[in-house]
């Protein structure tokens, strides 16, 4: 089982190898709360002034003609 | 073909429809962006609005079939530089405003409401900051990344291994939370001069009126 094995190679591991592990977990960490972070923005939906905003380019545009 | 198509200046044709559904569906990432790179989210979501009338502005030299995510976040990237170089120069310069750098009052309670990760990020240098988003959360290439970011790959490749090595020394407290940035190694040279830059125009001013 992976979990075990990974138990065992963390008990042979020098403190060095264990503080670089430790780092990369931190890393990975720190990597999943960014894309929340950026997600969670992305998530909200599109604020209505957005679409306003696009409705007045609509309609600009279409003064113009093509 | 329809009255509405137009030809770009490939030679190819796209409907103002299709660009225009396109860019709808891009908006949440350019929030996004736009947050990550200006914090507070009043002034994120004016620069991403901002973005979207340039983008439909210039969308005639936008190459169909290219990335249009990659080609809006470099026009909101450069958009956010140039509001902030307007901003520098415009703001008056004096003690009580040197104190308040890099946020106002405002910003700062904003920030409070942030995790820790969030406030960490606002320390990091922009440079820095922008990479590690684009290539950690926004799922670019190291290549796409650079194009936005107007440099080389290797340098963004750089810029994220610092940006993550400075947040965990924010995060442990071996760096302040929430002061003046105190950038990572190489930048701290490079971003006190660029905050000189900004200030010089303003001094160089006063001693043409003295002289």
């Amino acid at each position: 089982m992976s979990y075990n094995r990974s138990a065992n190679l963390a008990n042979e591991d020098t403190p060095e190898r264990e503080n670089a592990r430790a780092i990369r977990a931190r890393q990975r960490a720190i990597g999943r709360e960014l894309r929340r972070m950026y997600d969670s923005v992305a998530q909200e939906g599109i604020p209505s002034e957005f679409l306003d905003l696009l409705k007045k380019i609509d309609e600009t545009s279409a003064k113009k003609g093509p | 073909m329809r009255p509405d198509t137009h030809t770009t200046q490939t030679g190819r044709s796209e409907t103002p429809d299709d660009f225009r559904s396109e860019l709808l569906a891009l908006i949440p990432f350019l929030r996004a962006f736009a947050r990550s790179l200006c914090g507070n989210p009043e002034t994120a979501d004016d620069l991403a609005q901002e973005t979207l009338v340039k983008a439909w502005q210039s969308r005639d030299t936008f190459i169909p079939g290219t990335n249009l995510k990659a080609w809006l976040f470099t026009i909101l990237r450069n958009q956010f530089y140039s509001d902030r170089r307007r901003a520098w120069r415009q703001a008056p310069w004096d003690q009580e405003s040197a104190e308040r750098i890099p946020g106002t009052r405002e910003d700062q309670t904003w920030a409070a409401e942030l995790s820790d990760t969030a406030r960490a990020l606002r320390c990091l240098s922009d440079e820095q900051r922008e990479a590690l988003i684009l290539v950690g959360a926004g799922g670019f290439s190291y290549e796409d990344a650079a194009a936005i970011c107007h440099c080389a790959v290797g340098t963004v490749k750089s810029r994220v291994a610092r940006a993550r090595r400075a947040l965990i020394n924010i995060l442990d407290g071996n760096d302040s939370l929430g002061g003046v940035e105190r950038p990572a190694e190489g930048d701290a040279a490079k971003e006190i001069m660029s905050q000189l830059d900004a200030l010089m125009p303003a001094q160089k001013s006063d001693h043409k009126k003295e002289g």
